[in-house]
């Protein structure tokens, strides 16, 4: 028999609970080259913002110790042209598009969840709440009555689920998730990266202009492990996890310690067909395990 | 475009060029007549130190073996582990990607300049033109480097038939002096239907773009940057470009036109 791999995530179904992670998968259509995007289960945008942005100057990547650091600054194409440009690509495409958006302001992330709460391909939209690149991501990263306000405030005008996305820089991410979920959060997605530094010994420069960057990759897969874990005791709402997925075992880590559905992000620059790879893994697992549904996973970590 | 995905590819073939280059054939590798000069691979570093892919433009493909070659410097960890590498070794590679250069017409006279380790989709570009029928004597080949041990391969070169310039800054081979300096001591640059295509260090670029833009020569440059993910995702290959914002050089290049990006 094959197992159901069939997710619901406030009642947006998902065929497999496999996405790829905002600023890894650029508007999508660049995956589209390498597999059939219809494989995944969602995708979900890079951060737009109200105005377009080139991001911040080069360098804005480096290599780290199985990871790396990146500090692009939200380069997009702003919500108009992506809206004209780069949505209409999925109107004929079968999987959950999830919108990623940040603003510097509340007023920001509700003006853009208002322009894209109609657009019937507009699936959910993740609150982007957790940059570290840039100023305000900061200050909602670890505020808790900003976050619930933020989140409040754009559930008024927008009728698609809301994703709030957590940072983990910060002292007690469960509480934010709480916020969240007061605030009117139908799900919560984390880890965004690690606050992270790389310099470079000889011209005695940080590796990236931005002077420190965001950290993701394998090496900060155990940080989301247990942050999925903390939040899953303390929400009702359902996680999604983020942070350093590669292969089909770490999927099932996550779903372990509590995550409906995962990101696959950084793993995607090096080996671009992951989420494929990952998607087969998880249907021999449940199989070789006699599990019927992927859903048989979530929460069942078998704690000491 | 044929697109292999992770594809693991064995060396069958590993020959060092001294001074720490190497030529790699790998293969097979489905279709290599489809690669375009200019195009490159992304490999992965078979070690688990190393995360990133790194880009390696193609130095020549053989349809008949559907191998490839590339030809690389040890610089870091990276090409250091790489060169460790023997024949039968299997690695893992994507490509080809990116764009390739845009071809000459009949009656320009091509004036190809390869500086140093960019000195590989510069001779799969004569190569290839050679093999559609252009003449090889319309293309000045400009090779440069510090000493004669960094003009790698250069018997091969020489076999295309084109007008081949060595240039060192030592002077141990051909013109002692920057590539540049030996283009204007060769070319007329005031000649009609001249067109540049080059591929090397960061100040040699800058050298041509600036040379052709002052003689309002056109031509293309195949620019290097650090990329992680090499398919226009990551946006962490980025250039500036003179119009306002940045390219992504593995998907809207490597291959540029002369002035296009701030060098």
């Amino acid at each position: 028999m094959t197992p159901n791999l069939a997710i619901d995530i406030a009642g947006v179904k998902f065929k497999n609970p496999i996405l790829t992670a905002s600023g890894t998968c650029g508007y999508g259509e660049e995956l589209a080259d390498i597999f059939p995007l219809k494989t995944l289960g969602g995708i979900v945008t890079k951060t737009i913002t109200l105005q377009p942005r080139d991001g911040h100057r080069p360098p804005r990547t480096a290599e780290t110790a199985s990871g790396m650091l990146n500090a692009i600054g939200l380069a997009n194409v702003g919500v108009d042209k992506y809206i004209t440009d780069k949505l209409p690509f999925f109107d004929k495409l079968d999987l959950v598009l999830v919108v990623n958006v940040a603003g510097w302001k509340i007023g920001d992330y509700v003006e853009l969840c208002a322009r894209l709460t109609d657009h019937p391909r507009v699936d959910m939209i993740e609150l982007n709440f957790s940059c570290p690149n840039v100023e305000l991501g900061m200050e909602l990263a670890g505020n808790a009555e900003l976050a619930e306000k933020a989140v409040r405030e754009v559930k008024k005008v927008c009728t698609k689920p809301i994703i709030a996305k957590l940072s983990p820089n910060v002292t007690d991410v469960p509480s934010i998730a709480k916020a969240c979920e007061a605030g009117g959060a139908d799900a919560v997605s984390l880890i965004n990266t690690l606050v992270g530094m790389a310099v470079d010994i000889e011209s005695w420069r940080p590796r990236l202009t931005n002077n420190t960057g965001g950290l993701s990759g394998p090496c900060i897969k155990p940080v989301a492990l247990a942050k999925v874990f903390q939040v899953s005791k303390a929400v009702k709402i359902p996680i999604i996890g983020v942070g350093g997925i590669s292969t089909y075992a770490d999927v099932v880590e996550f779903m372990l310690c509590g995550a409906s559905a995962v990101q696959v992000g950084t793993a995607l620059f090096v080996e671009p067909d992951a989420p494929v790879k990952i998607i087969k893994g998880l249907n021999k697992y449940l199989k070789d395990h006699k599990l019927t549904s992927v859903t048989d996973l979530i929460g069942k970590v078998r704690v000491w | 475009m044929s697109l292999i995905k992770n594809a693991t590819i064995t060396i069958a073939k590993k020959k060092p060029l001294g001074r720490g280059y190497y030529r790699f054939t790998v293969g097979p590798f489905p279709k290599v007549s489809v690669i375009k000069p200019g195009q490159f691979i992304h490999l992965k570093i078979p070690d688990t130190n190393i995360y990133f892919r790194r880009a390696f433009s193609v130095y020549d493909i053989n349809p008949k073996t559907d191998t490839i070659e590339i030809i690389f410097k040890v610089f870091g960890r990276g090409t250091a582990l790489l060169a460790k590498l023997r024949d039968g070794d299997v690695v893992d590679i994507l490509g080809p990607l990116g764009n390739g250069f845009t071809l000459p017409r009949k009656d320009d006279t091509a004036v190809m300049v390869a500086g140093g380790i960019g000195m590989p989709p510069i001779y799969f570009l004569a190569k290839h033109l050679i093999e559609k029928g252009y003449n090889p004597d319309k293309i000045s080949y400009f090779y440069g480097g510090n000493t004669k041990d960094d003009l790698v391969d250069i018997a091969r070169i020489r076999k295309t038939g084109v007008k081949l310039f060595p240039a060192t800054l030592d002077g141990s081979s051909g013109f002692k002096g920057l590539v540049t300096e030996a283009i204007m001591n060769k070319i007329d640059l005031d000649a009609k239907n001249i067109r540049f295509f080059a591929c090397g260090p960061e100040g040699m670029l800058k050298a041509v773009d600036d040379l052709a833009r002052g003689h309002n020569i056109p031509g293309q440059l195949s620019l290097e940057a650090p990329m992680p993910c090499g398919i226009g995702v990551c946006l962490g290959c980025i250039r500036p470009l003179r119009e306002g914002g940045y390219t992504r050089v593995c998907r809207e290049g490597p291959v540029y036109n002369i002035g296009e990006v701030i060098l």
